[in-house]
């Protein structure tokens, strides 16, 4: 379809390497790796149904909290806080339900819907900041994350909080279909319903315009503003969903550092190396290959390294990220080395 | 006079496209030769390659005075004495003219390595002296004006080896320099050829040509259409040879109702640059602005744009729009091309499908959802009705060039059918055949009824589109000229002549 217009250019000849797609790809065939790599080494432990089955659930608080990080990166606005937002969401969801200790005692349905107006409150406060006082994305959310993070370690008096939700709760969180877990599915679901708005309506079209060029967005009557705060607002929805996913699957908290701010790495690789694939932009699809491509490789090595393994997180996550944001300037270069073709 | 470089069948391909095709061009000693064609027709590459910054395909035959010259070498183009300023100049703007001389050459130090600033201070004033610019050397190149900043790139790549210095090539070095400027250019030019030096240059104004050019080579896709003594031109001949066809720029004759209320009305306006403005625009009405930079021309369609700030009405068939509001301006039925188009313009990493639809997504909405196949398809309309150079709707327009960008904002504007539209040097980076395409456009809007406002620093646009010209100076209208009885054009740079007598006094 993309020659037939009148006065055009012929298509230059791809490469082999571009038709490949390394580059576009790159996470799926890294993925494939691993699972050649780590199927080899460890075929008995890592090509299990359990191992696989355990990489799909334990990554969804993780996916979901990608997810909040991307909607506002779509739009060139960071959002640091979500960490924090969904420690928050665990601990409101265990100060309001908690059937032993606490006062209030309230239905687990109650106590989730209160959770969630709680977390997109704070969104609402970080767009003020941001879109109002003026205040840059990076700063504004990094202060308000601490800020959280006090308020949380305030309401649990840093200490964890264990069994406290009902057990049809936490069926939420534990049970399979069709040999899958549960929690897998509100991934998939938050997923599509994020990929549909980004690409299927013309608020997705605003907030990448935002992202791409604010002033001549603004000047061509998207309503910037709006779609910053209202993008900060959906990712602490997003993040206080990713807290009550968690909570439901591991029915505790462990404590404000252990639960929020240990997910927000994870969630921000993927989002980035995600950035790189595809269509070289920020988008669903690519955060999801890139954060499975990721998980499948931890996991590989976790089971390589054995019982001290507590180090390959970081050690592996860092090093991808860099790798991956790496190979992604390449193709920025390669892409204005293109451009100066083209244009001669 | 001796030819000092020539070049027959040269040829330069890329990976499905031809950029320039069996080439021939000469240059002769102490000539000022000028490169002129549209975009996209083989200009860059042929310097690119002189310059060695391409390679050219095998089968060509180059000669520099009697020896073999091997093109494509970027020393053996340094050795053989040629020598070249790029468009950006390539300057560090916030050292001075004498670092930015030392920039890859070094400075001659003495005792402790101590560089001895007062020589290189005064080598620097003597080269720009040479070229007519007598400027302070000692202050970041960012606070000279444009000419000078141009002269300190030409004296750099003169330096050190004057003596053996054969042909300085400048690629569109008055591209982005005002009128007084580009004189000061030219004076540089003229004492460069008393010295020997052939310049050849690239430009987009054919006016200059006719001014300082010896010669003249016109490419057209891709191919070299010839090469003339410049007397032997004039204007339309030299236009018919870019273009490849006879362009007739006949001004419309447009009927204005003068009984219908304005559709723009705009009263006491102020900001910055602009004093207590106040204009009326009618249906069908075209109205030019002109003035030199800082006299309001240049902030009067950011102010009604919304692009900066503003105090004072401006209404719309009545309706009032509110300042920093471009969504609600929009929606009033204004549309606006800005002049800064990289930073107000274009989303450059968005396709040119995205940037055509960006004002108006909803238009091809189905239900909540986005109809990509009838974006694409209306997209390619645009594409097809305003001739744009793209591989397709989806690529980036980042990869198209100024004046096929240029030509996408135009079908943003277009596509609003605005009541009101405005637009900011609509043809700056357009070759000629676009411009009369952007141009007959902008009739068909004002036919169809649209309030028109075009601020330009080219008096002949103006002079072609405008049933009315303001002139601004200072902040106010001092003059308006109506069409009928004489040259438009020339009533225009009467006046902004006067202007600037003015504000020099």
């Amino acid at each position: 379809m993309s020659t037939s217009e009148s006065g055009v250019l012929a298509t230059p000849q791809r490469s082999l390497l571009n038709r490949l797609g390394l580059d576009r790809f790159s996470a799926l065939y890294l993925w494939g790796a691993f699972m050649i790599i780590f199927g080899l080494w460890k075929p008995d432990t890592f090509l299990s149904m359990t191992s696989a089955k355990l990489v799909l659930g334990e990554n969804v608080s993780t996916g979901i909290l990608a997810l909040a990080f991307l909607v506002p990166f779509c739009a060139a606005t960071f959002d640091l806080s979500i960490g924090a937002v969904m420690s928050m969401s665990v601990v409101t969801m265990c100060f309001l339900s908690d059937e032993k200790s606490r006062s209030f005692n309230m239905p687990v349905g109650v106590a989730a819907v209160i959770t969630l107006v709680v977390c997109t409150l704070i969104g609402v406060i970080s767009g003020f900041i941001v879109v109002k006082l003026k205040v840059n994305s990076f700063i504004a959310t990094l202060g308000l994350g601490q800020v959280i993070t006090a308020i949380v370690l305030k309401i649990s008096f840093n200490r964890q909080i264990t069994d406290v939700f009902s057990g049809t709760f936490e069926k939420f969180g534990r049970n399979q279909y069709f040999g899958i877990p549960v929690v897998f599915f509100y991934l998939a679901v938050a997923g599509i319903i994020i990929w549909y708005v980004l690409e299927h309506t013309p608020v997705g079209r605003f907030i990448y315009a935002t992202g791409g060029n604010p002033e001549a967005a603004r000047l061509a009557g998207v309503k910037t503003d709006r779609m910053v705060w209202g993008s900060l607002i959906a990712s602490s929805f997003l993040a206080g969903v990713a807290g009550i996913v968690f909570s439901a699957k591991l029915g505790l908290f462990a404590g404000p550092q252990a639960t929020g701010p240990n997910y927000l790495f994870p969630a921000i690789a993927a989002v980035f190396f995600g950035a790189s694939q595809l269509k070289g932009r920020p988008n669903v699809a690519g955060t999801f290959i890139a954060l499975y491509a990721l998980a499948f490789g931890i996991k590989g090595l976790q089971l390589v390294v054995g019982t001290d393994s507590y180090w390959v997180n970081p050690m592996f996550q860092g090093t991808t990220l860099i790798i991956a944001v790496s190979l992604a300037s390449q193709k920025g270069l390669a892409k204005i080395r293109k451009r100066k073709v083209q244009t001669t | 006079m001796a030819k000092i470089l020539h070049i027959w069948s040269l040829s330069k391909s890329f990976p499905g496209q031809v950029a320039l095709q069996d080439a021939t061009f000469d240059v002769e000693e102490g000539e000022v030769h000028a490169l002129v064609g549209q975009n996209g027709s083989g200009k860059s590459t042929l310097i690119k390659v002189l310059a060695g910054f391409h390679q050219p395909d095998p089968g060509h035959n180059v000669t520099m005075g009697d020896e073999v010259f091997d093109i494509g070498d970027a020393a053996a183009a340094h050795r053989a004495g040629i020598r070249f300023v790029h468009q950006d100049l390539g300057l560090v703007e916030a050292v001075s003219a004498v670092e930015n001389m030392a920039l890859g050459f070094g400075y001659r130090t003495g005792f402790g390595r101590r560089i001895n600033w007062k020589k290189e201070t005064l080598k620097t004033k003597q080269a720009l002296l040479d070229l007519g610019f007598d400027i302070d050397v000692r202050v970041p190149v960012a606070a000279l004006g444009g000419a000078a900043r141009t002269g300190v790139a030409i004296a750099r790549a003169l330096q050190e080896s004057e003596q053996n210095i054969s042909i300085l090539v400048l690629d569109e070095p008055t591209a982005s320099l005002p009128g007084a400027d580009v004189d000061r250019l030219f004076n540089a030019i003229r004492r460069l050829k008393t010295r020997g030096i052939a310049v050849v240059f690239v430009s987009h104004h054919l006016e200059e040509v006719f001014e300082i050019a010896d010669r003249v080579t016109v490419l057209r896709d891709a191919k070299v259409v010839a090469t003339v003594e410049a007397s032997e031109l004039d204007m339309s001949s030299l236009i018919e040879l870019i273009v490849g066809r006879k362009v007739t720029a006949a001004t419309v004759d447009r009927f204005i109702d003068q009984s219908l209320e304005p559709r723009l009305r705009v009263t006491d306006l102020w900001g910055l640059g602009m004093n207590d403005v106040s204009l009326e625009v009618r249906p069908g009405e075209v109205l030019g602005v002109a003035g030199l930079t800082g006299s309001g021309r240049d902030t009067l369609i950011p102010m009604l744009s919304g692009a900066m700030e503003r105090l004072g009405d401006v209404s719309i068939d009545g309706v009032t729009i509110r300042a920093g509001k471009p969504s609600a301006a929009i929606a009033a039925g204004l549309a606006f091309v800005p002049a800064d188009r990289l930073r107000n313009g274009i989303i450059s990493m968005m396709s040119v499908r995205s940037n055509t639809t960006i004002a108006n997504v909803a238009r091809n909405k189905t239900g909540l959802r986005l109809n990509h196949i009838k974006e694409r398809a209306e997209t390619r309309d645009w594409i097809a009705r305003l001739s744009v150079v793209t591989t397709s709707s989806e690529a980036p327009i980042s990869t198209l060039s100024g004046g096929n960008q240029q030509k996408v904002m135009m079908a943003r504007s277009f596509r609003l059918d605005p009541k009101v539209l405005l637009l900011d040097e609509p043809t700056q980076g357009v070759d000629v055949g676009a411009k009369e395409e952007i141009h007959s456009f902008v009739d068909a809007a004002a036919a169809s009824g649209s309030a028109v406002v075009i601020a330009s620093t080219d008096s002949a646009e103006l002079a072609r589109l405008c049933d009315r010209v303001i002139v601004m100076h200072r902040g106010r209208i001092v003059d308006t000229i109506v069409r009928g009885g004489g040259s438009m054009a020339q009533s225009i740079d009467k006046v902004l002549l006067a202007g600037s007598s003015l504000a020099s006094n």
